[in-house]
């Protein structure tokens, strides 16, 4: 039953609020930002940055609003001298031990620190910097990087990692001044259970964790002549780098950003949303084929590297249900070192694949040692040594790193007329936009399974059941007379869920997406910050009304992934899918 | 799985009987705030009085509790130690109380006695030193909560009070001695 509201007075203003609201939440919704550090909304109340502190009228000292809940009749100050006087010195006492290399920090102009400094009027610190210890940096991993020494311990890492991903890769270790936030035995992320999935970095307020940053070597690679450099762009990169560039959340910049990566001086444009059809033949195809002749079921898509990371760590034995197609990305590396070089007689060495993602996974599944098909390809073709291997997508950017590389190079992005992807690598359907949303891979895999297992038309295209932020999202699909029931996880925690019913054996589901960040791509580590719920869900709405405008959307009516199997791949699942387009998963250390 | 027997990373694994985790932890599991006890008697048991990162890993597992979250608690706690002791442990207090009452020539006495160097100190500054010898391990507390009888100083798990140079090089001269006869 829901409790009445309570009445309060905040900074004289008589209000009502829910019962269960904090004294922040509870001036939130009365219209005063109270500014904190460390608070996310259901995810970490800590008091830990001492900021959001408030007069409480009778009370004797100051108190932290993020950790006081209303009361009947509670008078709050919010904006007194000595509640100002408390929170500056605060938080001159964080910058205090902060670096003050602002200007050239990755997170400049988007650190909440700097910014709440800025809105303070702080002027100047009066406190020096006591510590000389300057503490190492954690570059452990493709992904992240973590920079110990402009931690504020506020703990949104370590709530975000336990709480929306349930991988605890990252805890507190030591007390007082000595404490930090780390990895078992300072090892770091790399030898830890981390996913990479960089949430922390989306919720850090400071440039405490950054990506591993890949601009140079991308630049490096396009100024080379003897480099055919080619990129990909990820679904969800076009529904938000415009962000960066000012634009509202939810703006759409397709075309503009085909032209703007054409105008860096990459050789051909494609699309990720290409080898997003394709996954999904492949990955459409597999399911099938476990429906058909009973295997292993329920099938759980493997686009989302840190998922996949994460099943090798925690359910290690499961990985039989999780479908061998490569991700998207992957897909595209193989693709384009093969099929394409052969078809424009380019020497598969001379090809470099720089990918564009919504996400600071996809760095490390680059990296990963299995992702050499092409290689393997050529291998015998061409009599390559070991020693002369390469990756099949060379270097990975997210989308902030995109931008600034545009940035960089001077192109006037808002005002770019628009381009289209080159072909035949960058032609994609409306079913390959979807994948940058949660629920997006199996509502594009239903539309083309539908259709395959039937041979009929699907009638509604739209699987609104399966679109949204909730946390797990569940739908059954009649498939003449075939009822299958599918779910859709997005973040771990929630993804870990599903599957201790598929360890326990009792899961209901024949099909299970799992997204590892909240949202899906869109809502990735590598897209514009700040990323929090409103953003994501314009984000989404702009990923969906780009597949309303697409003339094709089912992967099947590809046209130029139908022309791939024709020349090149012959059928889905077929001998050169397996070598090019599967692979295989490694059991990890738990825990 | 080879990649996970590379992150094995390289310290000195000394004392990791499995057998004595198990029975440890089967002792605890189930209840609540299980893990400080596991870890208290996994420490005790071990014959350096230390906890190695394979036994910390095994118990991770068993208990089923995250790394992160071990590595946080056996961090926070002075109690649990992460380097090999030495076969005394000496604890000097280094509260107010003691401080006022010369805790500090107690410690910079002690560090003299056993010839320690400025190189032998950690960075992250706690102390925390060990004889070559293995025989001595001398660290420090912020409160004993003896403030009355300060200063105070812990040997072998027995409260020394009201200590003094004097006192305190008679009782390490028959510690040493009582090794010797051994």
């Amino acid at each position: 039953m829901e409790k009445p509201p309570i009445s309060l007075k905040i900074n004289g203003k008589a209000c009502k609020c829910g019962q269960s609201l904090t004294v922040l939440e509870a001036c939130g919704e009365n219209g005063i930002n109270i500014p904190t550090l460390c608070y996310l909304k259901d995810i970490n109340k800590e008091g830990a940055c001492s900021i959001c502190l408030v007069e409480i009228k009778g009370a004797k000292n100051l108190a932290r609003s993020c950790v006081t809940y209303v009361r009947q009749g509670m008078e709050i100050f919010t904006n007194t001298p000595r509640v100002r006087n408390a929170r500056k010195l605060n938080l001159e006492l964080l910058l205090a031990g902060h670096p003050k290399d602002c200007l050239c920090c990755d997170r400049s102009q988007t650190c909440e620190l700097r910014k709440l400094a800025s809105d303070m009027g702080i002027k100047e610190v009066r406190f020096p910097k006591l510590t000389k210890i300057e503490l190492p940096l954690d570059s452990t991993s493709a992904s992240l990087i973590r920079d110990p020494n402009k931690c504020i311990l506020c703990g949104r890492c370590v709530a975000v990692c336990s709480v929306i991903q349930s991988v605890k890769a990252i805890d507190f270790t030591g007390r007082g001044k000595a404490s930090k936030v780390t990895t078992f035995f300072d090892s770091g992320l790399a030898n830890s259970v981390c996913v990479n999935c960089g949430q922390c970095l989306l919720v850090c307020p400071t440039g405490a964790i950054t990506e591993n940053i890949a601009t140079e070597n991308v630049w490096q690679a396009l100024s080379d002549p003897k480099k055919f450099v080619v990129v990909e762009v990820a679904p969800a990169v076009r529904a938000a780098i415009g962000e960066e560039f000012g634009l509202p959340a939810g703006t759409l910049v397709t075309a503009k950003l085909a032209e703007g990566l054409r105008r860096l001086g990459f050789a051909k444009v494609f699309d990720t949303q290409f080898s997003a059809d394709l996954t999904i033949m492949e990955e459409g195809y597999e399911l099938i084929e476990r429906i058909k002749n009973k295997g292993l079921l329920p099938m759980v898509t493997s686009c989302s590297p840190g998922w996949i990371k994460f099943a090798e760590h925690f359910f290690p034995g499961i990985l039989g249900h999780v479908s061998s197609c490569k991700s998207p990305q992957q897909m595209f590396g193989a693709i384009a070192k093969t099929y394409y070089a052969e078809k424009y007689n380019l020497d598969p060495r001379d090809i470099v694949v720089v990918s564009v993602m919504p996400c600071t996974a996809k760095k490390f599944e680059a990296k990963r040692p299995e992702m050499k098909s092409a290689f393997d390809y050529w291998k015998n073709k061409l009599g390559l040594k070991d020693n002369e291997s390469f990756y099949d997508v060379d270097y990975v950017l997210t989308t902030r790193e995109a931008a600034s590389m545009i940035k960089e190079a001077g192109i006037d992005f808002l005002n770019l007329s628009g381009e289209d992807f080159d072909e035949p690598l960058g032609i994609s359907t409306g079913a390959a936009v979807i994948f940058g949303a949660s629920g997006g891979v199996m509502e594009a895999a239903l539309r083309t399974a539908y259709e395959v297992l039937t041979g009929r038309q699907i009638e509604k295209l739209d699987f609104m059941d399966l679109r949204g932020l909730n946390g797990i999202k569940v739908a059954e699909v009649d498939i003449e007379g075939l009822k299958v029931k599918v779910a859709v996880a997005n973040s771990l925690s929630n993804a870990r869920i599903l599957l201790e019913e598929v360890k326990a054996g009792c899961s209901p589901y024949a099909f299970i997406e799992i997204m590892t960040c909240p949202g899906g791509c869109l809502g990735g580590a590598g897209q514009p910050i700040p990323t929090n719920d409103q953003v994501r869900l314009k984000r989404m709405e702009a990923i969906y009304r780009e597949d309303k405008n697409k003339t094709l959307r089912k992967s099947h009516e590809n046209p130029a992934v139908q022309a791939l199997y024709k020349e090149f791949l012959i059928k889905p699942l077929g001998e050169k899918s397996h070598h090019l387009l599967h692979t295989h998963y490694t059991e990890r250390a738990g825990i | 799985m080879a990649k996970a027997a590379e992150n094995k990373r390289n310290l000195p694994q000394v004392g990791l009987d499995r057998g004595e985790l198990d029975q440890i932890i089967s002792r605890y599991i189930g209840k609540p705030g299980s893990i400080l006890g596991i870890l208290e008697d996994a420490q005790k048991s071990n014959q350096h009085k230390y906890l190695t990162q394979d036994s910390l890993e095994y118990i991770a597992k068993r208990a089923n509790i995250p790394l992160s979250r071990i590595y946080n608690i056996i961090t926070f706690y002075a109690f649990f130690n992460l380097k090999p002791q030495g076969k005394h442990s000496i604890i000097v207090c280094r509260g107010t109380a003691c401080h006022t009452r010369g805790s500090k020539n107690l410690l910079d006495f002690l560090i003299n006695l056993f010839g320690f160097k400025e190189d032998d100190f950690s960075q992250d500054g706690k102390l925390y030193l060990t004889t070559k010898d293995n025989k001595f391990t001398i660290k420090t507390v912020a409160c004993f909560g003896q403030c009355a009888l300060a200063p105070v100083v812990e040997i072998d798990g027995n409260i020394y009070s009201r200590m003094t140079t004097q006192k305190l090089q008679k009782i390490i001269k028959s510690i040493a001695l009582r090794g010797n006869k051994k």
